[in-house]
């Protein structure tokens, strides 16, 4: 039997890509589905992001309850309400389950109240069905509390603005762990050339200071040095400037996400390939990698 | 009419082992049946892991569509007789139409190209680590005989 301290946080990555879906045989390693990633430790359930990612893990949740009178209940936290973070709640089979318990937390900075947003999707000039078809005991929180405990998880956020609408990072802490969740977001403005401004320094200083010393640290680096040149302004990072950022950090997992719709999975290994050894050597105590579809990490 | 430098392909019947004629006129058109073209059989994915490093040749394991168990115990569907791997390490599973890798609380762990994981989907070419052992995943999809 084992104790408490040995059960470790699971980390399962339902969805990977970034800004739409890209299903077909040349994305099959890395995924096509857009940002999802689950967060199980004992009976906490925390779900980031609800691209379409969201429905296999809709499917394989639904399959786990059958034949149990457990409640489900879970959580879900949004990053930002872009496409890629919510299309695939409409086909959350857990949402139209009468017995099941969803709580969707998001940005409370939104112009438009995140029930609004949500509900706008599922307008029937976009979706057949309205989120009153939702049976699940839903409710809908713009964040208020600094910070959130679920069970043994312990999550703080902060707001990033250095995306198109703003977005928010999420950090968990378990069982003496730290997970951190920051996608959508161009470190770029805030680092490159330097953090000049005041205003600069400021959002790199609180960066450093949120994802440091993570255990894993899931971040957006959609584009490499040279596509990043053409993208400014898109609100996503350039790969080697996390694996700057993120070394500078202490941070000691990191898996790069959100990878661009045009990245095949050849493209990916080629770039992995062409670049290793600066990444083990460079980075040598932070071990990296490509986020990937159908991956469970332990914690 | 046909000639030396004429590079197309004739014949009576989609055979490509008969001998050509090139004296026919090729005057009406041979029907096919439609199974010519329809498999009959339906499609199956067949997967392996290829152990290397055992000895100079490559020792192949076939996955079928149960669990198959990886671990230095007796009565593990891939034994592998060293201290670095556990009793019952790892486990590889056919769910959803594709191969899955879960490790069974190993103390050396189970690494999917240079990964430590607790499950991973696999995929072709990916490369497994069980206790140092380093194995290949290689999977292949075949129209089934019927």
């Amino acid at each position: 039997m084992r104790n408490a301290s040995e059960v470790k946080p699971l980390v399962t990555f339902w969805g990977t890509r970034g800004s739409i879906s890209t299903p077909g045989r040349i994305t099959e390693k890395y995924g096509g589905n857009t940002s999802c990633i689950t967060v199980q430790y004992q009976d906490t359930h925390i779900i980031l992001d609800a691209g379409t990612g969201i429905r296999n893990l809709g499917i394989e949740l639904a399959d786990e309850r059958k034949g149990t009178e457990n409640q489900l209940s879970l959580h879900l936290f949004l990053s930002h309400t872009h496409w890629d973070h919510i299309q695939g709640l409409p086909f959350f089979q857990p949402a139209y389950l009468k017995d099941a318990k969803l709580t969707i937390y998001g940005s409370p900075q939104k112009e438009v109240f995140l029930a609004a947003i949500l509900k706008g999707q599922m307008d029937p000039e976009y979706f057949p069905v309205g989120m009153a078809t939702l049976f699940a005991d839903t409710s809908i929180q713009e964040i208020s509390e600094e910070v959130i405990h679920l069970g043994e998880v312990t999550i703080d956020w902060q707001e990033q603005v250095y995306h198109p609408g703003g977005s928010v990072r999420y950090r968990l802490r378990v069982n003496g762990k730290k997970i951190v969740y920051a996608t959508d977001v161009e470190l770029n403005r805030i680092f490159q050339p330097d953090p000049g401004s005041g205003e600069h320094r400021a959002a790199a200083r609180d960066y450093l200071e949120f994802v440091s010393n993570a255990d894993l640290l899931i971040a957006d680096g959609q584009y490499t040095e040279e596509e990043y040149l053409s993208k400014v302004g898109w609100g996503h990072s350039s790969i080697d400037l996390l694996l700057k950022t993120a070394h500078e950090a202490q941070v000691k997992q990191l898996a790069i996400f959100h990878h661009d719709p045009q990245h095949s999975d050849t493209f990916l290994d080629q770039l992995w390939r062409k670049n290793r050894s600066k990444y083990r050597s460079a980075y040598e105590k932070m071990e990296v990698f490509w986020a990937r579809e159908g991956l469970t990490l332990a914690i | 009419m046909p000639t030396d430098t004429d590079k197309s392909v004739k014949g009576d019947k989609l055979d490509k082992d008969a001998p050509s004629d090139k004296d026919s006129d090729f005057k009406s058109t041979t029907k096919l049946d439609r199974s010519t073209f329809v498999g009959e059989g339906p499609i199956k994915l067949r997967a392996c892991l290829q152990i290397i490093g055992f000895s100079e040749e490559k020792e192949v394991v076939e996955l079928g569509q149960g669990e198959a168990v990886i671990g230095r115990m007796a009565g593990c569907t891939i034994r592998l007789s060293f201290t670095n791997v556990s009793r019952r390490h790892a486990r590889v599973i056919f769910r959803n139409e594709e191969y899955h890798i879960e490790d069974l609380g190993s103390t050396n762990g189970t690494y999917v190209n240079g990964i430590r994981v607790a499950k991973c989907a696999l995929r072709n070419n990916d490369q497994i680590d069980v206790g140092g052992v380093k194995m290949l995943f290689i999977e292949e999809r075949i129209l089934e005989k019927t």
